[in-house]
Order: C-alpha cells, then structure tokens, then sequence
C-alpha cells in the first residue's frame, strides 16, 4: 500500500490499520535499532530500546501533530533512551562495564575485515555520548546537518563541533595510527 | 568559503562534497576547484575514514523483532456508529420457541377442569381488574 505522507501513515497506523504499522515499522526501525546499537555497544540492549521506542510511539500517535518529523522525534526517543541506559551503567560499578573494543590492539594493516569494522563500531562507542551520536546520525544515517541539531537539541554549530571531534578522535586512532606502526 | 572554513567542512563532513551543507557546497566546490594541493592532505585523511565508516554494515531488525514491533501497536478499532446488538447463538430463537410450546403444554396439563363459560368470566374478571373497572359500579349506574 502507498501512504501519500507521513501523517497519513501515522493516521492509519493509530487507527490500527495493520499495513500502515507494518510501513512504519519497516521504514524507521532499522535507523532506530542502528543508532541505539552503535550508542549501547549492546545488540540486546538496542533491541529493547527499539521496542521502547515504539511503544511511546504507539502511545503518542493518536495525538500526533506534525509539528516535527515523525523520523526526528523517533530517533529523539531513542536516543534519550539511549542516554539513560549509558547513565545507569555508569552508576554500576565501573567493572561491570561491557568490554568495549581496543582499537589500539594491533597493527591496523594486520586486522582482517571483520576486526576493522569490529574496531571502527567498538571506537564508535566509546566515544563520548553526544559525539557518538553524531556521527551515527549524519555520517551511517545519512540525516542533514539540521536534522541531527533537532534530534540532539543542539544547534547546527554544535551538531558541526560534536561531528568534527568524533572524526579526529577517530582520524587519530585509525588512520594516523597505521602510519605510525 | 574561506581556506580555513573549507578544512573544517572536511573534517566534519568527509571528502565526499554532496554531503556538505546545500548553502555551502558550490562555494567549497570552487575553492577546491581551484587549489586542489592545497586540500589534498585533507581529503585524503577524510576519504580514508568515510571508507572506513562505510564499511560498517547496516543495523537490520531481526524478523523477530519487526514482529514483536507490529504486535505491539495499536490494533485496528470497530468501525464507530450504527446500532450494535447484541450476539445470539444460531439456537436461540429456536429454543424461545420450544420453551414457549413447552409452558403452554404444562399449562393445559395441570390447570383444574372447568367450563368454557367459568374461564371465559375469569378471564374477564382478569382484565377488568387490571384496567381498574368496577363491574359492580357500572351497574348501580345504569341501574340509575
């Protein structure tokens, strides 16, 4: 079935239509799941925040006013799901934190393609939070500049600094990294 | 676009130019254009890490949490308006009928053997009470 817009979708799905749920579940769920993954580190956890997310979006379509994207106020959900995850691990003791991946392991020339993509997530994630979820957002999502601000509730400037900081912490891990061994 | 301005946009966004922001794009393009040595080193770091980021694969639902997502939305309500009644088994009507035969038959059964004529003044008697008229009354005033 082809919905003429996003609010139509959401219309019919809160009014139970079951292709309307399906549409919306398969078009943002990935984006969803794909940001709490790389935010959680977390595959199980993810999982969990993605049917959290849903739920409150079930809960809100009713009422929805199309004062902002669906797709921003989805990832928005998510992401402050994400956020009170990473702050109740923090309250636990500080061995108990998921191992997160050591991207100054091994030689970079030496990690097959499965490791690389393991360090980049793993690098990704222990990254700090905001900048994590920048990067997510605009360089694997594809979301604008504009788009990111509004999810983060940050301004353009800041989504631009927070991306800028993520990509030289990384630059410095991997790329000049290599050179260097 | 200031040499400067074009390194951050580099750094922030990546080597590939269609993902710097509209309002800035043509004008980083020309200055690129135009001093590509100057950029070189930049461009390349970038495009080293926009491969490595793209080679992270997308996160996809697994087909059991898709399904676990649409069960849990809302489901589709009855349509609004129009009288609703209430459902009767196929038997129902069936089974008035029967009871209904069934007490006319006990009745015939078990009432007193009497006249036609005694019935026929009860049943009067009945409905005279029930509509309050008093044959008595009535009577005493045609007597009058």
């Amino acid at each position: 079935m082809a919905f003429t817009s996003d609010l139509d979708q959401i219309t019919r799905a809160a009014a139970g239509d079951p292709a309307a749920v399906r549409a919306l579940v398969s078009r943002y769920s990935p984006g969803v799941l794909s940001l709490a993954t790389r935010m959680l580190a977390d595959r199980a956890e993810a999982e969990d925040v993605t049917q959290e997310t849903f739920l409150r979006a079930w809960k809100a379509l009713p009422g929805w006013e199309p004062r902002a994207k669906f797709s921003t106020w989805l990832h928005r959900v998510a992401l402050n799901l994400c956020y009170d995850r990473l702050r109740k691990r923090k309250e636990v003791l500080p061995g108990q934190l998921p191992d997160m991946a050591d991207t100054r392991l091994a030689p970079h020339d030496a990690l097959d393609q499965a490791q690389r993509v393991s360090a980049i997530e793993g690098a990704i994630a222990a990254l700090p939070e905001r900048q994590s979820a920048a990067l997510t957002l605009c360089a694997l999502q594809g979301h604008s500049q504009a788009e990111a601000a509004e999810i983060l509730e940050i301004s353009v400037e800041a989504v631009e600094s927070l991306l800028a900081r993520a990509r030289r912490t990384l630059r410095a891990q991997f790329l000049e990294g290599r050179t260097s061994s | 676009m200031t040499e400067d301005r074009l390194i951050e946009l580099i750094e922030v966004w990546g080597a590939d130019l269609s993902g710097f922001p509209e309002a800035e794009r043509n004008a980083a393009k020309a200055l690129l254009a135009a001093r590509p040595e100057r950029f070189a080193a930049a461009i390349a770091g970038a495009r080293a890490l926009d491969a490595a980021l793209a080679r992270i694969p997308e996160t996809l639902p697994s087909p059991a949490l898709t399904e676990a997502l649409v069960a849990s939305a809302p489901k589709r309500k009855a349509a609004a308006g129009g009288l609703r009644l209430p459902k009767f088994a196929p038997w129902a009507p069936a089974s008035g009928f029967a009871a209904l035969a069934a007490g006319l038959f006990m009745g015939v059964m078990v009432a007193p053997g009497a006249s036609a004529s005694s019935d026929l003044e009860e049943v009067e008697s009945v409905i005279e009470h029930a509509l309050g008229y008093d044959p008595a009354a009535f009577t005493e005033e045609l007597g009058e």
